[in-house]
């Protein structure tokens, strides 16, 4: 079943396009990352999947039914970018205003837990931390229990350690088998907390699969070991090997296939130790896909 | 519905000083011009005794103000904090955003005319039948629905910083333009045709037809209502406008 459709779906603000013919599918159950840099157009195609944008063209489902008829059958639960909390109300009555308007809400102590806030729970929400005030917003992303959970940039100006029992958070909700985007732009998050990772730039898709698959798409791997050996020809010939880089004694070999590569050189019969393998982070995988596809 | 009702009266109440004030103007002025004019001649525009004309048009105020302090600044910081589109979020329909936000704000107008009422019986000896006190808070409580609405509108469209000065500037114009602060007889001749028209000379109207013993004229209600539908069909498409983005 698919939870997310976007057919040809086209968004200008004046002049400015923020979204141009996107297409996109997002099975139900799954995580993904929308990655981009800022003005990518993750949070129109965001606002456009909550009903709170009109595209100008193409047509953007949720379950199969419109953005609106999914907001208010309570399918969908969102953290926006900008979505501050009322003034004036405890943690545990804004958790509850959220459970009462959705038909099949998770319990208040279920979504006090999940969202780390028990300790918190008789706290009034607008003199919380910053930290914490994120935990309040994604208790109240989650406390519908929506099938479909859409995260704007969660973790924006989260301290690192915020950040993981955030991502701690919103796995713990996801196992249930629930459907979750997030947006952001930082790159380890979409590659460790995403199955799947879509990559937007410039309003449109430039690239779409998991983590591995980005990273080894664009500038591959690189191995680097000692040889102890004269000569150093022949390494060129390995399976998957780009480039060789060559420093004394020490190889460093561009590969699109480390595994293979890695393999090839252990049983090359050469004398060879130390052998370290990196993947291509996906910093310079992203940099890479937005600079040549994005415009 | 009523869960969002039981949020928004909370929250309001919460805020004490702001309760406070909404109530200790119109009451504090009611003693200050009572003192000032009471037990002077009949107020001519009405017929009544001063402190009895004196007392509708403060409740007038007070109400008045309530309806619109409460939905203007308010809804405009919560538009602006992305509150409201958070809630636009969830199954909460704009309309039911909406009409809760009014008929809040109309509870809170209710203090400020029961008090002031009060505070003339206790303190200037205003006397009347039962069916008229009750009568003119109920009318004027009613008729405070048309500037909870406008409050909305422009809580809607004026934005944040804007906000305040425009509900503040609203209210003081229709105060003024509505008697409250000076018979309408007193305006000059192009001012006072308009301020009949407005819902605030309307409003005070009913209340000081009720205490003068006769049943409010059907033009005043007919007046009334025009504004409630004008209103209130703007509130829904205003707020709309706010929270959906282009």
């Amino acid at each position: 079943m698919n939870a997310i459709v976007f057919a040809n779906v086209s968004k200008s603000y004046g002049r400015v396009t923020a979204v141009r013919s996107l297409d996109l599918t997002i099975d139900a159950g799954r995580t993904v990352a929308l990655l981009g840099p800022n003005g990518a157009g993750k949070s129109t195609s965001i606002a456009m999947l909550l009903g709170l944008t009109q595209p100008d063209s193409g047509t953007v489902r949720v379950f199969g039914r419109t953005p609106d008829a999914a907001v208010a059958a309570g399918v969908v639960g969102a953290m926006l970018q900008d979505g501050a909390l009322v003034p004036g109300l405890t943690v545990r009555e804004l958790v509850d205003f959220v459970r009462n308007l959705y038909p099949e809400p998770l319990g208040r102590d279920e979504v006090l837990r999940i969202a780390g806030l028990t300790e918190l729970a008789g706290r009034r929400a607008d003199r919380l931390s910053g930290g914490q005030a994120q935990r309040v917003r994604f208790a109240i992303a989650i406390a519908g229990a929506p099938r479909l959970l859409v995260l704007d940039e969660p973790t924006a100006a989260m301290d690192v350690e915020s950040r993981r029992a955030f991502w701690a958070s919103m796995r713990a909700y996801a196992a249930g088998g629930r459907t979750i985007l997030f947006a952001t732009h930082y790159l380890e998050e979409a590659d460790e907390n995403a199955d799947r990772v879509v990559v937007m730039a410039g309003g449109r898709v430039v690239g779409d699969g998991t983590a591995t698959e980005i990273k080894a798409r664009t500038g591959g791997s690189t191995i680097r070991f000692t040889l102890d050996g004269p000569s150093t020809a022949g390494l060129d010939r390995l399976p998957g090997v780009t480039a060789v880089e060559v420093h004394g004694s020490t190889v460093l070999l561009r590969t699109t296939d480390a595994d293979a590569t890695a393999q090839a050189v252990y049983t090359s019969g050469l004398p060879v130790r130390g052998i370290e393998v990196r993947a291509a982070d996906l910093e310079s995988a992203f940099l890479d896909l937005t600079r040549t596809k994005g415009h | 519905m009523l869960g969002y009702l039981r949020l928004e009266l909370r929250r309001m109440f919460r805020d004490r000083r702001f309760v406070f004030f909404t109530i200790a103007v119109p009451v504090g002025f009611y003693l200050l011009w009572s003192n000032t004019f009471g037990g002077a001649d009949a107020e001519p525009s009405t017929g009544l005794p001063a402190q009895v004309h004196l007392m509708v048009s403060m409740a007038a105020f007070g109400a008045i103000g309530a309806a619109l302090t409460t939905t203007g600044p308010r809804l405009a910081a919560e538009l602006q904090s992305g509150w409201l589109r958070q809630l636009q979020a969830t199954p909460l329909p704009r309309r039911t955003v909406i009409f809760t936000k009014i008929f809040a704000s109309m509870v809170l107008a209710l203090p400020p005319l029961v008090l002031v009422s009060l505070v003339a019986a206790l303190t200037q000896d205003v006397r009347l039948p039962a069916a008229e006190w009750i009568g003119m808070i109920a009318l004027m409580w009613l008729a405070t629905l048309p500037f909870a609405a406008l409050g909305t509108i422009i809580g809607s469209l004026a934005g944040g910083d804007a906000s305040q000065p425009v509900t503040v500037g609203t209210y003081l114009t229709l105060s003024a333009l509505g008697g409250l602060w000076m018979p309408l007889d007193e305006l000059p001749g192009g001012l006072r045709a308009v301020a009949h028209w407005l819902p605030s000379s309307r409003f005070a109207q009913i209340g000081w037809d009720v205490v003068g013993g006769h049943a409010p004229a059907a033009a005043v209600g007919l007046v009334l209502a025009g504004w409630t539908l004008a209103l209130g069909g703007g509130a829904v498409a205003a707020y709309r406008r706010a929270t959906l983005s282009a």
